[in-house]
Parts: structure tokens; C-alpha cells; sequence
């Protein structure tokens, strides 16, 4: 009891208590409005279906071996939000961005931004495709070994996110040219060198080793838990980057205040380098999970994704200013936003509705989160 | 920002006659407004920065308000001037109880603010920004004739000599204050608050300042001056209050107190040691020689040396060169050659990170933009050039970092004793000893502090002279930038003066008066003013 209260007590006090209350209680109204849904539910194997069904929807059905018989119901009813499928759905799509906007945070907390972050992921994940094609079960390259084929892949995935990253943070800093400008430049030619190479062709057809045996490994039926595991790993790792390391002191002292930063000796341009980089790795990690889950990519994947991950940094209390943020902040931004387009479906609003409440949100979080952190503050 | 500095020379309202057009542009001597402050109160997180204030200023006055750091003298400059509004209590000017909500609702009420943090719009001319808002116009299109004659009217009344269509910009810090001043003049500002005016103009400058003061007084215009200096408080003014802890302590009338009673005044006890005794000592070895220092718009061939043990003043007017140096000796001077020798080795020092591998650390001169990371808490801050070098394999060692920082909090008595604040809810002087302590834990050899002292109460002030005496004591070698000549006089083993980029000159602890100092760093300057 005492512990429940104590995490209750930090949970308000934290930076992000405010936002995983918000999104408790979303989830909470949401489950309670959403309505339920009928799914099938099918024999279990091993029996036979033995009468027609009758008028309360089941049926009689007998074990083969055993010869137990029992009335079986065919159909269930089930919370629309809260079924394992949704759920699943809704945390698998909250995985990419979440991935992504941990490392948007770094470099919104040096005060920097980074436009081509959709095209980063698509140019990772366009070279990964094409590289996982070639050498999968249909591909040229078929007779290589799969593990190591798909191991070559995530490497590649990840590499070409970094090496694109660090490509944004080398003509940020030595052309000292706003990262705005930089990464809106990137984002085009990312884009179009992913355009180029794939031919505007969509490539399929990977080892399922990395498909079905790691990516999309079941936990049970329609559930796929491996994304979710690769996200908090991903906050956790942001976490203790931030909070525990030299290099990530050194990010929020370079968004406080850059002069003071390289008055106290920081390589302030090394900083930022790590941050781009850091920021295309993660949209690699991404990468690699999109194409492991849906096994396939082309060259407009992620169009738009660097404003949804952005909004869920700054969300989650990321500072455009600079100096301000965190990776649990992000997790849980994308998460929330991630919610709302989740509810839109589920509780069957039009489509269409969804940029005007997702923009509307961005703004009210922003501005409750400022409000918020005043009211700490007295 | 712009908005702050617009000058309501067309539509102010009756207590901001118009200029008349005809006339050059500037409105004649009026009736003097008192300051009555009641009972004014502001409460901030944490702090409460007035408490109960109640005192009057008599109209056409120049009244001074001096308190230490975080006295809260600032903050009634700024409920004056419509930056803040009281929690309590009110303002009431001449007889009316006023309630400013903006600065500009102030500057038409005809009270501007005159202020450090210099707010201009900085693409724009002279004249432009002294007729922000109140542009003489003809069917929408600006009359630039107008605009340049009344400008230059106004610069004239000030006396400034500055072409009205200089962009802003361009301006030193000193003219950008004349250029303020116009501004308030034009728009028919009857009370002017200055806030630190001279922190950051050069001595002959200040005097023109003091002399424009006069000048204003004479026009009835009422002056609230807020300053550290107290030297200066007995020149300006006619009486001074003195605020302590956001408390109002008393007014006394300048000409009948010396600088002991304010002192008192200020700090609730008599102040012994106003400056430090100086400790004796014979310099040790020689730990940097600078020779042939040339950057390129500063300083020609500037040589040095400096040993172990010793704190070499390094002195000269604002523009002399003496924080370039010494950005220079920290390698943040990218254009800098010459050569160093640190220990007798030559030594490249091309950035802050070769400095500090060399042993030598920098307190830079502008605490909150090249000092602090004013959002960061006070440990963090302190340990920022020391945290790589604290843990391994680039995690932080947590535990060491406490360790350090309640060394330093307690070696230097920071107050509050509680390192894991946000820094910038300290004062001046403590937010000062943090930035001196991330050096100390370096256990750095070399030490340059520029201007250790500026914009901190008296206090403080004294501690940090003691620890730097105590520092060279140690075997520390301190290069010391101060413009505030008792300050160099009393701490100094011997004071280099620099003058137009160059050493002019040398003088030995036993050798130095305030006379020959300024004789040597005002040389070229007097002249200048001669021909002026």
C-alpha cells in the first residue's frame, strides 16, 4: 500500500507524471467507450464439430481422443480497445515513432532540428530491402547463409541511418549552416537517392529468419512483441545516455547555453555530430523493424514521419529552445499520439479528423506542459 | 522586443507633451513627478524579492538604489518600468496610484527604462529606433528629412555625437545607451530608470553619462539610478536607498554619509576588509610566457610571462584587448598566432580543450552567457569541465561528482548550500563561485579570471578576492582582467597595462597608485577627448 502511494507521489512529481496520467486516463475512457466487438473463436484443434449451431451461437463439439463432449461458443465478445489485437497494433505502430523521437530528443535538446528524418528511415530501409532481397530465398544471392544475411541487414539498416545522420551533423557544423536548412536540403536527396537506387520499385521477399524468426516472432495469436522490446530498449538505452553519461551532460549543455558549453572546454561540434548520428541510428533501428514487420519497402516509405516524430518529442516535453527533454518524454509522446489515431479507428470518427485532433493535441500538450512545469516550479 | 523601445513622441498622452515639429523635436522642462512606492511586494518561486517596500523619491531628483545581489533593487526598477507587476502594494506617480501591465503602458505614462540587457531593434538606424512607433510619416511613408533632423536634435540635447542613421548595430555599448536615453528624452519620458549604466562603458565615457545626468536633472527629469559602484552613487546622486533581502533599510542624503554607512547599510554590519589584505609571497617558477600575441584587430605583440605564486593584473580601458588575451590564452581567439610556453615547453593552444589539458582555466568576463548554463542545476554547472575525467568509460561516476561538488560548495561557502538547484535562482556572487569552482576542480595551474567581481554584491565580492589571494598563495598562477582599478591595485603582484593593443606599460605592486594607472591606461584616451 505504501508502495503503491510512493509511486503514485513520484509519478505526479517526475516531469512525465503529467503525461502518463493523461494517457492512463485516455486509455482508461477509451476502453470504457470504445464498445466491444465480435471475433471468432475458432474449435480447438484436435476436436471435431459434431451439430449445427444452435440458437445461443454454440456449438457441440468432442475431443478425438478423449471423446469429451462440451458446447463450444464460436464467436466472442470483446473490448475493441483493449483486445490483444489492438493493443498489439497500437504498440507496434507507437514503436517506430517512439524509436525515432528518442533520438529527435537528443537533438532537440541541443537546440537543433532535423527535417530528414522520414527520409533517412526510407534510405535505410530501401537499402536494407534491397540488400535482404538479393540475398533472400528468391534473390541472386540465395545460397547465403540467412542468419548471417539477416544479421548483415540490420547492420546495414543501422549503418546507413548513421552514416546519413552523420552526414546532416558534418554540414551543420562545418558549413554553420542552420540544421533547419541542412535537413530540409537531406531530406531531399535522402529521399532521392532511395528513389534512384530502388527504381521506385517496392522490394520483398527476405529470409523469413528475419522476418517470421525475429521481427515478427509470436507471443500468441496476432500478438508480436519483439517491436515493443526493441522500443524500450531504445528509451531505456536514451535514458541512461541522458542522465548517465558524459556525452549526454554535454547535450544539455550545449542546448542551455553553446557559449557557455565551449567556454567550459566541450567540443561542442563533436556533441552535435553524436546527436545527428545517434538520431540516424535510430531511425535505422526503425527501419529495420518496418521491414521485418511488413516485409517489404520502397522508396516513399516514411513520407511525413519527421513531423509526427518531432510532435511526439515535443510532446513528451522536448524543448525547441534547447536544453529541455527526455527519452521516456519521448516514448510516451509518440505513444499518446499513437492513442489518439487509435481511437479515431476504434471509435469510428472519419479519418479525416485525425490531423485536426492530433494537431490540436500537440498544441494543447505543449502549452499544458509549460503551464505545468511553472506550476512545479513555485 | 522592439516594442519595449518605442518612443510615443506623436501620441503620447498628456503627461508626454509632443515635440513640436518646428522646433527640433523636443519637449521643454515640466512639472517634477515624485515616487511614492507603498507597500510594494514581489513574490517569486521560491524567493520573495520585495517585501513591503515603502519609500519616496521626490521629483527631479536622481536617486539612488544600491543593495547587493538579490537585494532586490532590480526588481523595483523593473515594476517601475512595467517589466514585472507588484504582488502587492502600489506605485503611485506624483499622486496617481499607477499599474503598469507593459513597459510600453510605462513609457506612456512617461517612466523609460534605460537598461543593460540593451533592447533595439539592431537592423535598424539610430534615428528609427529613437522614433520606434511614433515615425514621422506622410501618407504612410516615412519622412526620412523630419526623421534625420529631429533625430539628430535629440542626439544633440544628449549629447551624442553619432550620425542619426548609424544602424544600431554598429553602435558601442555606450553610444547604444546615449541612443536609449534620446529615445526617452524624445518620447517625453519625465522618469528614467538607469540599471547598471556603467557596467560596461569605459571611464570617460561614464563621466559624459554622469554629466548627461546633470544635464537631465536640470530639465526636472526625475533619475532612479541603480548601481553596484558605490564611488559613483556619491558622484550622481542626491540621496540613496538602500534595499537588503527585498527589505527597504532607509534613504540617506548623499552628501551627508560616507561610503561605510551604505556599506553597513547593505550588508547589516560593518565591512572590516573592504579589499583583501595581500598576502606576501615571492613568485615560484614560470608556468606561461606569451610571446609575440597577435590578434588581429586587438593586440600587435603582446609577451608575458607568469609564475607560480602570482597574480598579474591585467589592465586597461574597455577595448584595450584584456578579455580577447585572455580568450586567446583559452584558444577561443581562432585568428590568434603567437607562441606559448607553458612550464618552458611550447605549447599549442588552438582550442578551450587543448587549454585545459595544459592546466588552465578561464572565469570568462559575462557570467550568464559566457559562464553558466543558467538551466542546469548548480552541480552540474560546477562539475562541467571536470565530468569527463570523473567516471569511465564515458558514464558519469556519480558518486565522485557529489563528492566534488560538496567539497567546493562547502571550500566555498555557496549559499543556498543546496548544489542541486537550478543555477540560475542564485545570486551573482554565489552563481560567480560556482563557475570559480568548476575551475578549482580541475585543480587547474594556471587560472584567468576576467572581471571575477563585476555585477556582485560586496559580500561576495570580498570572498572571492580572498580565495584568489589564497589561490596564488597555493602556487596557483592567476591572470587577473579587472576594470575596477582598486580591484587590480590590491590583488595584483605586479599590473601589465595594455593600451591601443599593445603593453604600455609595467608596474610592480610596490610602484602602483591609482594616479599612475590611470595615467597609463587613459594616456591615448585623454588625448582623444582633448581633440574631441
Amino acid at each position: 500500500m505504501n508502495r503503491f502511494r510512493s509511486v503514485l507521489v513520484r509519478l505526479v512529481t517526475i516531469r512525465e507524471g503529467g503525461l502518463v496520467l493523461i494517457i492512463l486516463g485516455f486509455a482508461g475512457i477509451l476502453s470504457l467507450t470504445s464498445g466491444s466487438a465480435v471475433i471468432p473463436q475458432p474449435v480447438p484443434p484436435g476436436a471435431d464439430v459434431i451439430s449445427d449451431a444452435g440458437s445461443d451461437g454454440t456449438v457441440l463439439v468432442r475431443d478425438r481422443i478423449t471423446g469429451r463432449e462440451w458446447r463450444h461458443r464460436l464467436t466472442r465478445r470483446v473490448n475493441k480497445f483493449l483486445q490483444p489485437g489492438n493493443l498489439d497494433k497500437l504498440v507496434k505502430n507507437t514503436s517506430f515513432f517512439a524509436i525515432m523521437a528518442v533520438g529527435a530528443t537528443l537533438v532537440i535538446i541541443t537546440g537543433g532540428i532535423d527535417l530528414s528524418i522520414g527520409s533517412v528511415y526510407c534510405l535505410a530501409a530501401v537499402s536494407g530491402a534491397m540488400f535482404l532481397n538479393y540475398f533472400g530465398p528468391t534473390g541472386p544471392g540465395a545460397s547465403a547463409h540467412p542468419v548471417l544475411v539477416t544479421a548483415a541487414g540490420i547492420l546495414l539498416c543501422i549503418g546507413i541511418g548513421a552514416a546519413a545522420g552523420l552526414v546532416n551533423g558534418l554540414l551543420i557544423t562545418s558549413l554553420g549552416i542552420h540544421p533547419f536548412i541542412v535537413t530540409l536540403g537531406t531530406m531531399a536527396i535522402y529521399r532521392g537517392i532511395a528513389f534512384i537506387m530502388s527504381r521506385a520499385q517496392a522490394y520483398t521477399f527476405f529470409p523469413i529468419q528475419f522476418t517470421d524468426g525475429l521481427i515478427r516472432l509470436q507471443a500468441g495469436p496476432n500478438i508480436y512483441p519483439v517491436p515493443m522490446f526493441i522500443m524500450l530498449a531504445v528509451a531505456v538505452a536514451g535514458t541512461v545516455f541522458l542522465g548517465r553519461m558524459v556525452l549526454g551532460r554535454y547535450v544539455f549543455a550545449v542546448g542551455g547555453n553553446e557559449t557557455a558549453a565551449r567556454f567550459s572546454g566541450i567540443g561542442v561540434e563533436r556533441v552535435k555530430l553524436a546527436v545527428y548520428t545517434l538520431l540516424g541510428v535510430t531511425c535505422g533501428i526503425a527501419a529495420m523493424i518496418m521491414l521485418g514487420y511488413y516485409g517489404s519497402a520502397s522508396s516513399d516509405a516514411g513520407k511525413g514521419y519527421e513531423l509526427d516524430v518531432i510532435a511526439a518529442a515535443v510532446v513528451g516535453g522536448a524543448s525547441l529552445q534547447g536544453g529541455r527533454g527526455s527519452a521516456l518524454g519521448a516514448l510516451l509522446g509518440a505513444l499518446l499520439i499513437q492513442l489518439i489515431n487509435n481511437s479515431i479507428v476504434i471509435l469510428g470518427i472519419d479519418q479525416n479528423y485525425s490531423q485536426v485532433i492530433i494537431g490540436a493535441v500537440i498544441i494543447a500538450a505543449v502549452f499544458a506542459d509549460r503551464a505545468g512545469s511553472g506550476f512545479r516550479a513555485r | 522586443m522592439c516594442g519595449l523601445r518605442r518612443a510615443q513622441a506623436v501620441n503620447a498622452p498628456s503627461a508626454a507633451p509632443a515635440p513640436d515639429a518646428g522646433s527640433g523635436g523636443l519637449p521643454g522642462p515640466r512639472r517634477q513627478r515624485s515616487i511614492r512606492f507603498r507597500n510594494v511586494t514581489k513574490r517569486f518561486p521560491g524567493v520573495v524579492a520585495l517585501d513591503g517596500v515603502t519609500f519616496d523619491v521626490t521629483g527631479g531628483e536622481c536617486h539612488a538604489l544600491i543593495g547587493e545581489n538579490g537585494a532586490g533593487k532590480s526588481t523595483l526598477g523593473k515594476i517601475l518600468a512595467g517589466i514585472l507587476q507588484p504582488d502587492e502594494g502600489a506605485v503611485h506617480l506624483g499622486d496617481v496610484p499607477v499599474r503598469f501591465a507593459t513597459p510600453r503602458d510605462a513609457r506612456e505614462a512617461g517612466v523609460a527604462v534605460v537598461h543593460q540587457e540593451l533592447l533595439f531593434c539592431p537592423n535598424l538606424s539610430v534615428a528609427e529606433n529613437v522614433f520606434l512607433g511614433a515615425l514621422p510619416a506622410r501618407a504612410g511613408v516615412v519622412d526620412r528629412t523630419v526623421l534625420r533632423d529631429r533625430t539628430a536634435a535629440v542626439l544633440a540635447e544628449v549629447g551624442a555625437s553619432i550620425d542619426a542613421d548609424t544602424v544600431v548595430g554598429d553602435l558601442s555599448i555606450a553610444q547604444k545607451q546615449l541612443v536609449q536615453i534620446a529615445a526617452a528624452v524624445a518620447g517625453g519620458s519625465d522618469i528614467i530608470v538607469m540599471d547598471e549604466p556603467t557596467s560596461s562603458i569605459s571611464r570617460a565615457e561614464a563621466k559624459r553619462l554622469f554629466e548627461l545626468l546633470r544635464h537631465l536633472k536640470a530639465r526636472g527629469v526625475t533619475v532612479i539610478y541603480v548601481s553596484h559602484r558605490m564611488e559613483e552613487l556619491f558622484r550622481v546622486s542626491d540621496r540613496i536607498s538602500v534595499l537588503r533581502d527585498g527589505r527597504y533599510v532607509g534613504t540617506v542624503r548623499t552628501a551627508q554619509v560616507g561610503e561605510d554607512d551604505i556599506v553597513r547599510m547593505m550588508v547589516g554590519r560593518a565591512i572590516e576588509a573592504y579589499f583583501p589584505v595581500h598576502t606576501e609571497r615571492a613568485p615560484g617558477d614560470e608556468l606561461l610566457r606569451v610571446e609575440r600575441l597577435r590578434i588581429p584587430g586587438v593586440c600587435t605583440e603582446v609577451s608575458f610571462s607568469l609564475h607560480a605564486g602570482e597574480i598579474l593584473g591585467l589592465g586597461g580601458l574597455v577595448g584595450a584587448g584584456r578579455s580577447e588575451i585572455a580568450r586567446a590564452l583559452f584558444g577561443l581567439m581562432p585568428g590568434a598566432s603567437g607562441e606559448f610556453f607553458i612550464e618552458g615547453r611550447r605549447s599549442d593552444i588552438r582550442t578551450p580543450r587543448d587549454a585545459m589539458h595544459r592546466g588552465i582555466g578561464l572565469v570568462p568576463e559575462d557570467r550568464k552567457v559566457q559562464g553558466l548554463v543558467l538551466g542546469m542545476t548548480a552541480a552540474e554547472n560546477l562539475t562541467l569541465a571536470s565530468v569527463g575525467d570523473l567516471g569511465r568509460s564515458g558514464f558519469i561516476d556519480r558518486e565522485a561528482e557529489r563528492r566534488v561538488v560538496e567539497r567546493y560548495f562547502h571550500a566555498l561557502s555557496v549559499r543556498p548550500a543546496d548544489p542541486y538547484r537550478i543555477v540560475g535562482t542564485f545570486s551573482g556572487g554565489n552563481q560567480q563561485k560556482v563557475v570559480l569552482a568548476r575551475w578549482l576542480a580541475r585543480e587547474c595551474r594556471i587560472l584567468i579570471v576576467d572581471e571575477p567581481t563585476r555585477g556582485i554584491d560586496v559580500a561576495a565580492k570580498a570572498e572571492i578576492h580572498a580565495l584568489i589571494d589564497r589561490l596564488a598563495s597555493r602556487g596557483t598562477a592567476v591572470l587577473l582582467v579587472s576594470s575596477e582599478m582598486p580591484e587590480l591595485i590590491n590583488l595584483s603582484t605586479r599590473i601589465l597595462v595594455l593600451r591601443g593593443g599593445r603593453v604600455c606599460g609595467e608596474l610592480p605592486r610596490a610602484e602602483v597608485t591609482q594616479e599612475r594607472l590611470m595615467t597609463l591606461m587613459a594616456g591615448i584616451v585623454v588625448s582623444r577627448e582633448g581633440n574631441a
